[in-house]
């Protein structure tokens, strides 16, 4: 399918049933961080929203040390709340600025939601901070009331935390080329380490494994290659026999574990299993 | 969206930079007697919240107003924040905000 052109970690940096960490071990180049980091919610105050730099490539996009800003998270109090039909908009005013929020009421849970949302009222929101002719304001998705209210200092607390990853610990880490990705393949669960095995180091490591306890997990490693991958048929079970030096018998009985652990599965026909994992 | 009126955050130590400038302060209450509340500010020493407290009101409160002294804040915004509340963390997010981290705050 794939043929020679298979790349690994590009096939699998979308998959859903993927550790994220785990598509950046076999490959530290390889970057997903851009797609990731623009896709996260991060703690702000409307000090640094006000601060924010807008990119000059596209006019909606900010960025605040460094890190495309989309999805944010702030806690402050309610000002302003003028409700309307379709729609609710205040002012948030988090102690270092008050920015316009607005939250549109489409459902019945919507409408419950900002109801209970009081004029004064300490709350937790999240949502979308959107640029419209030099104005700055968010358009919420959620909106909480704060009933514990260390929350707020757990929230700036958060924000001098994100400040400090993103302006310098990233830097860091961007210089001596990745602590983080590198920490899945120390975790030691099989799961994460497997892409970075390559098939000669396969056999010659399954040369040396004996015992039934491990086939499992020897077939499991086997079918999460990507060259296992690359037929959508799956592999025969005679060539995962061959390739892990076992008997058919004994091969056979790992593969119903796993395929009643829901692990593998069956394709075309009772000889070809897939790995769930890579889809 | 509007920056130029924060409120600080301070504990009674750093109230005193703020004569004149709007704040927040966490004060676990003491004595009530009218519009004058004694409390002791997150860093355990007493401040002195002046205007019209909610009834009732609850051990630990949060005033927003201006520092009208040294020791002592004029409240406009009174919010009750329970019973239990955690001070310490409090006390170093008042330090952290008036110190390495103030560009993120004022």
């Amino acid at each position: 399918m794939y043929g020679s052109e298979f790349d690994g970690s590009a096939a699998f940096s979308g998959g859903g049933f993927m550790p994220s960490q785990a598509t950046q071990a076999p490959d530290p180049s390889f970057s997903t961080s851009k797609n990731r980091d623009s896709q996260s919610l991060l703690p702000l105050t409307v000090k640094q929203i006000n601060e924010a730099l807008l990119t000059s490539d596209d006019k909606s996009n900010f960025s605040i040390d460094g890190v495309d800003v989309n999805n944010v998270t702030l806690v402050g109090r309610v000002c302003n709340r003028t409700g309307r039909v379709t729609d609710v908009t205040f002012l948030l005013d988090d102690g270092t600025g008050k920015i316009e929020c607005n939250k549109w009421v489409q459902e019945f849970v919507d409408s419950n939601e900002v109801e209970g949302i009081l004029e004064g009222m300490y709350v937790r929101i999240h949502g979308h901070l959107k640029g419209f002719l030099g104005k700055r304001s968010l358009n919420v998705f959620s909106i909480r009331p704060i009933t514990d209210f260390n929350e707020i200092a757990s929230h700036f607390i958060d924000c001098i935390y994100v400040h400090l990853y993103n302006s310098r610990l990233r830097k860091l880490q961007g210089v001596g080329v990745t602590t983080q990705p590198q920490m899945p393949n120390s975790s030691g669960t099989p799961m994460m380490g497997h892409q970075a095995t390559s098939v000669n180091q396969l056999s010659s490591q399954y040369g040396n494994v004996g015992g039934q306890k491990n086939i499992e997990q020897m077939v499991l490693d086997f079918l999460q290659l990507p060259a296992s991958n690359a037929d959508e048929k799956g592999v025969h079970r005679d060539f995962i026999a061959q390739q892990l030096r076992v008997s058919v018998d004994k091969l056979m009985l790992a593969i119903q574990n796993l395929v009643e652990e829901g692990l593998i599965y069956s394709t075309t026909d009772d000889f070809h299993f897939k790995s769930t994992i890579n889809g | 969206m509007d920056t130029s009126n924060p409120s600080v955050f301070v504990n009674a130590e750093l109230l005193r930079l703020y004569v004149g400038r709007r704040v927040r302060a966490v004060i676990q209450v003491l004595r009530s007697d009218g519009g004058v509340v004694t409390g002791k500010s997150t860093d355990e020493n007493q401040i002195i919240v002046k205007g019209s407290p909610p009834v009732p009101l609850s051990n630990f409160v949060e005033v927003i107003g201006i520092a009208d002294t040294e020791k002592s804040i004029r409240a406009e915004i009174w919010s009750n924040f329970g019973n239990t509340f955690d001070t310490h963390t409090y006390n170093q997010l008042c330090q952290l905000a008036n110190g390495e981290f103030k560009h993120l705050f004022l």
